[in-house]
Order: structure tokens, then sequence, then C-alpha cells
């Protein structure tokens, strides 16, 4: 980021099952992930290139993007992990790790499974210093408890939440009681702001999108980034070779098939998250701009797999109807926290 | 799981299955649900599923199952052909309907198989419309499995293949000759049984027994270079698997497979009634349970898979009308394993190669 630049959005990504495939479902996975080397690590397909994307895209008025990481990975794998990113030509400008050898040796062992007391705080103190009109987008995933907690987050600087709220959710959620009034006070002195404007949650363990239904049109169910991109297409914080580049990315060297891309489009447009115009204004944009686009490995040039997707895309005929996206309601924490926190954390 | 390659080995290329999503009494609940569980099996990557029905109703139904959307894609069609209507007048009625637009689909090229558990009669009928016939095949033949003591293939496969089971009831020597053909082929794949025996059904196991047609048809097998003709069989051998591959007419094959049907679901309820009738017997039975088990599951359709109809340039694969999900989703694997495989070629070569009638005709009746 080009010191004194103001920051116009901030995006943040965890970094497990979000930006990394990682398994640690099991004692064995947890200790292979522990001691991989970074060459070892494997990408999310398409994180990488939208993550550059994002990161180089300027705001109208000339506002810089910041690429912010907080994972539930331990300190101790600060090297390897910005290694692995180094790799991968990402530039960060903030990671936060969680302090699990501290919550050990004082003996805070809750602390080391919590996510709520760990991630809002320490996303409460990322946004201190911001100015005001910065906004957010947030990348997480469903094996954790992102989509509650990105939400709480954004509904805490938006003052949808208040304090009394705030402690019981937090209380309710086993936070040490520290930490708890650590968060309250960290988001009681940040100015009021509806800055979080998109939360997208990576379906890695492919959970039902409706369990997410309850956090309203903000938060977007995705099967992979190649969806991201078109929902931030729509967004307008994406351009057209930008998407195609993911796209791309994601054919050349993950395997993904025309089919796959075309399927994935097809389900954010049933599931109402990205309207048949956005698309209609991508193909065209393009089209009109497919100069840009590089010619990768074997794939057909850039025009020529627009038009194959296109036509991929007609065959399978229109939808009866053009769906509206979940409303965006007050969103119920309590019951929320009931059903979408892992029990084992809760008091 | 899924066939992840054919029965040479090799890469398979990627498959799509086509789905009538609107057809079975538990439609589109159970196919959906199929749909949503078979994409998520990391064997069948390489296979596409493509749902054709009602896309309000489907993408309702997805949206709260476990699925992998990356695998699924979703055709709307509004109109579909419910289980009691009549074929021709239905599918006249209805040019949307979701049998005959998955059809079509096939034949565009959209996908290579087609599943369906709805209508057995405007299913055929869809495939009559809008596929073509592998040269040389008069007529097409709907195929069953059934258990059998033996087991067989690389699969160890206690199941045997029946056709025709009733889409030709009048058959000739040709029509058993090519039905001889498309089911050895067909079991070669499914069963990953190299060489399948192949047996005509008739009353003794003598070659001059049987019909005409059935006389002439053994003369003609016997000769073929790439059939493993084991001669004649009696009904009496199709439970004990002495041929991999019974051929018939469509009316001998569908009585065979109601009586099948029906002995089986006899001795069910003779052993319920048996069970509650005397406490010897019900501790006889209870001592009996885990084989009773075992034949249960062996017998269970559900695991079969769905009935093959063979003879066109496209695979379809007809579920039972009750299927749920279970029975449904080995439909759809059946399908994958057994389309792109090169079947079509394989019987068109088979039946090249299918000696003419001799001159002099042979049998007693």
């Amino acid at each position: 980021m080009e010191p004194g630049s103001r920051i116009s959005r901030v995006y943040r990504w965890d970094l497990d099952k979000t930006y990394l495939r990682t398994e640690f479902d099991t004692l064995r996975d947890l200790l292979r992930t522990a001691f991989e080397g970074a060459k070892d690590k494997r990408t999310i397909p398409g994180a990488a290139t939208l993550l550059r994307e994002l990161r180089g895209v300027r705001s109208p008025d000339g506002g810089v993007a910041r690429v912010c990481f907080i994972s539930g990975s331990p300190r101790q794998m600060r090297r390897v992990l910005t290694e692995k990113l180094h790799l991968d030509g990402v530039r960060f400008d903030e990671f936060i790790l969680k302090p699990n050898l501290r919550n050990m040796l004082t003996g805070r062992f809750r602390a080391m499974r919590e996510q709520v007391g760990y991630k809002l705080p320490a996303l409460l103190s990322g946004r201190a210093g911001l100015p005001v009109e910065t906004r957010e987008v947030c990348f997480g995933d469903d094996a954790e408890s992102d989509a509650f907690i990105y939400s709480l987050y954004a509904d805490v600087l938006a003052g949808i939440v208040g304090r009394d709220l705030l402690g019981q959710i937090l209380d309710g959620a086993g936070v040490y009681p520290e930490d708890a009034a650590r968060t309250i006070e960290l988001a009681a002195a940040l100015p009021r702001a509806d800055a979080v404007e998109r939360i997208f949650i990576l379906l890695d363990r492919r959970s039902a999108p409706r369990r997410f239904d309850r956090y309203g049109a903000r938060l977007v169910p995705i099967y992979n980034y190649f969806q991201a991109a078109l929902v931030l297409f729509q967004d307008q914080l994406l351009d057209a070779p930008a998407v195609m580049r993911v796209a791309l990315e994601m054919a050349d060297k993950h395997g993904y098939s025309l089919d796959m891309l075309r399927n994935s489009l097809q389900d954010v447009l049933r599931r109402g998250r990205v309207q048949p115009a956005a698309v209609q204004a991508l193909g065209q944009a393009v089209l009109d701009s497919s100069q840009q686009l590089p010619a990768l490995g074997e794939l057909p040039a850039a025009r020529d797999l627009v038009r194959a997707f296109a036509q991929r895309m007609r065959e399978l005929g229109p939808l009866p109807s053009e769906v509206p996206p979940p409303a965006q309601g007050p969103i119920d924490y309590l019951k929320a926290m009931e059903e979408d926190l892992p029990r084992v954390r809760r008091r | 799981m899924f066939a992840s390659s054919p029965p040479s080995g090799g890469t398979r290329a990627p498959l799509t299955i086509a789905i009538d999503a609107m057809g079975g009494d538990y439609a589109p609940e159970e196919v959906v649900r199929a749909a949503a569980a078979l994409s998520l099996e990391p064997s069948g990557r390489n296979v596409q599923l493509l749902l054709v029905g009602d896309a309000t109703r489907i993408n309702a139904l997805l949206h709260g199952l476990r699925h992998d959307a990356e695998r699924i894609a979703v055709h709307h069609t509004p109109e579909a052909v419910a289980m009691h209507e009549p074929p021709h007048e239905a599918l006249r009625r209805k040019p949307a309907a979701s049998i005959l637009v998955g059809a079509r689909l096939c034949a565009e090229g959209q996908a290579q198989a087609l599943v369906s558990a709805g209508n057995t009669g405007a299913a055929v009928l869809a495939c009559r419309q809008m596929w073509k016939r592998i040269p040389g095949v008069r007529k097409t033949a709907l195929a069953a499995v059934y258990p059998t003591e033996m087991r067989r293939g690389e699969k160890d496969d206690p199941f045997s293949l029946i056709l025709d089971v009733g889409a030709t009831l009048d058959v000739t020597d040709d029509d058993l000759c090519a039905f001889a053909v498309m089911g050895s082929a067909y079991a070669a794949r499914i069963s990953r049984n190299p060489r399948p025996r192949v047996a005509l059904l008739s009353n003794g196991s003598e070659a001059g027994k049987g019909p005409a047609e059935v006389v002439r048809a053994h003369a003609r097998l016997r000769r073929h270079p790439g059939i493993h003709f084991v001669g004649n069989i009696e009904g009496v051998d199709i439970p004990r698997g002495s041929a991999d591959v019974v051929v018939c007419s469509g009316f001998v094959g569908n009585v065979v497979l109601k009586m099948l049907e029906g002995v089986s679901e006899t001795v069910v309820r003779l052993a319920s009634y048996a069970y509650k009738e005397r406490l010897l017997w019900r501790v006889g039975l209870m001592m009996l349970s885990g084989g009773i088990r075992r034949l249960k599951d062996l017998t269970d359709w559900q695991q079969y898979g769905g009935a093959p109809l063979l003879g066109f340039d496209h695979l379809f694969i007809k579920a039972h009308g009750r299927s749920r999900a279970r029975a449904l989703q080995n439909a759809v694997k059946v399908a994958a394993r057994g389309a792109g495989t090169g079947l079509a070629e394989e019987i068109q070569e088979g039946l090249r190669l299918m000696p003419p009638p001799q001159e002099s005709g042979e049998g007693d009746g």
C-alpha cells in the first residue's frame, strides 16, 4: 500500500478453508497442517488471483484497498504462512494470528478453540484508525463461525447490535469475561458506520445454503471464488477482465471445466445472488475487452472461451423468473448462536 | 461409487447425466435429494448432473440440501408426465414434458444418458421420438437385473441381466440375436465382466427346444464369434445364475420378472406370517435373522440401479416408480458406468458380426 494513500476498502480474509485448502478434522490432519512447508500448502482455486485483483483496484477517487488476514492458526505459523502468500504473489497489509501458546500457558483452554472472543475484538481493533467511510468485504468459510462473527462485526459497527445485546452474545458464546469487556470497550470506541457491504462464506463443507439465510442478503454463501468474483462485479468492485482472470486461473491451474463454471454461474442466478442483467453486462464487457486477458496454457483465446461459455449458458435455457435475493432483516443473534456456534464453545 | 474408468482402463471423458427431476412417485423431492448426495461423492468428480424439471421447485429443494453446485445444472421445463397418464397422449399434449426435454438434451449432445423414475411408457416413447436406433437394431429392449446364487465379474456382482422385459412383445430371431449382443455389451460394462455368459430362455436346454424364433436365434448365436453363448436355459436356471445375460421376448421376460418379484414378496409375507403364528417358528426366524437380512438386501430392488433401455444411441436408465433417493442414486451411477464407454459402437460391431440365418430350420416346439 502506498504510504499516505486513503484506504477506501478493506478486504478481510480468514485463512484456513477460506484461502488455504486445510484439513484439520482429525489429529493426523492437524499435525500434517502444522508441519507442512509453504510449498506443500494448497491454495483454494481462484483465491490468489481474486486477492491480487482486489488489492489492485483503486476507487474512483483514488482510494486504495487493504488486505487483512485473520486466522485461527497459532502465531508460530506466521513464517510459513507468510512464505506461502509470497509464493502465491499475494500482498497483504495485516496478518493476525491467534495467541494459542499464550492461551495454553495461561490456562485459557476454552480460548484455544473459541473463535468469537478472538476474532471479534481483532476485527474491531483492526477497524480502529480507519476512516469512517472505509468500506469492508469479509471472506470466511462454513467450517467455523465466520458467518456469525462477520455479521455480528458488521452490525456492531452499524450500531444495530448495542452494548447490552453484545454482552449477552459474548456471554452466551462462552467468551472469557476479560475478553468480553475488552470487546465491548472496542465497540463503544468506534464511530457508527454501515461499513461491511458484503460477506462471502465459502461452502468448504458444502453446507446447505439455507443455513445462512438468517444472515440476509449481505452474506453470500459461495461454492467457489468465481461466484465471489461475479457478485463483486455486480457490486462494481471488480471489472470484467478481473472476473475472467479468476475463472481462467481456476480452469487452467485447477481443472475447472466450462460446465463447472457454467453451473457455478447458474447457481448464483438461481439463488438470486447475481441478476441476469449483471451477467449480460459481464459478457459484453469481456467481449469488448478480451485483448486485456492473458492466453493461459492450452486454453482457447479469451474471446472464444467467453463465446463457448455463453453457448453453454444458453443451452441450459432460461430460468423461470428473476429471483430476488433474501431480505436483509434484523438478525436474531441469540437464536443464530444457538444453531450456528459449535456447542463445545458455549456456556 | 461412480465408475471412474472404462472396462479397458484409462481416463473417462467428463460425462453429463440428465435426470428427469419430475418423474416418479416421490419426485421431485427424492430425485433432487439423490442428485445432491451424488454431487458430493468425490469418485464422481467427472460426472455432471443435469436436473430437468420445474426450476423453482428444484431450487427450493437444493437450497436446503448439502450439495456441490459446481456439479449440478438445472434445465427448467414447466411440464411433466404423471405416472397414470396415457403416454402417447401425454407427450402430444406436453411438448415441454421433463422426460421429453431430457431425451432431447441427450440427442443434442448436452447429456450422454438419461435417468427417470417416471411413467415408463412415456419415457420409452420419448426416447423413441428423440433418439436414433443403433444401426442394425430393429427393436429396442428393456433389461432388468435380478439377484442370483452365483457372483460374476470384477465386482463380484450377484446380479444377472434379463432382456427384454416388456419393450418388444413380439420378436423374431433377429431381435433375439440383437438383444443378446446388447445385453452382452451392457453386462460387460456394468458388472465389469469381460466375457458374460449369454443364454436364451426356453423350455429345455436342447438346441431344438422352444418356439421357432428361439431355435433360429440359437443356431445363429452359437456361431457368433464375439458372444459367449452358453445355449438355452430353463426358468429354474434363472435364479441359479447359470447365465449372466438371459435373452427372451418382452412378453416372456415381463411374465418372468413379475413372477420373480411376486415370489420374493410372497416369501417375505410367509415369513411374517410364520413369525406371528408360532413361538417356535419365531425363534427359528430370529436365529436366521442375519441370513434373512442378507437375502433381503440381495433382493432389494433399490440396490439394482434401474433397468436400461438398450438399442438407442444414448443410454436410458428406468428407475422404479417408487424409487427414493438411494435407488435413484444407484440408477444414476449405473448410467454413469454405462454411458460414454462406446456401448453403442460395440453393439453395432456385434450386430455386424452376427451370422445370417441357416437354411434348414430345427425345433420340436
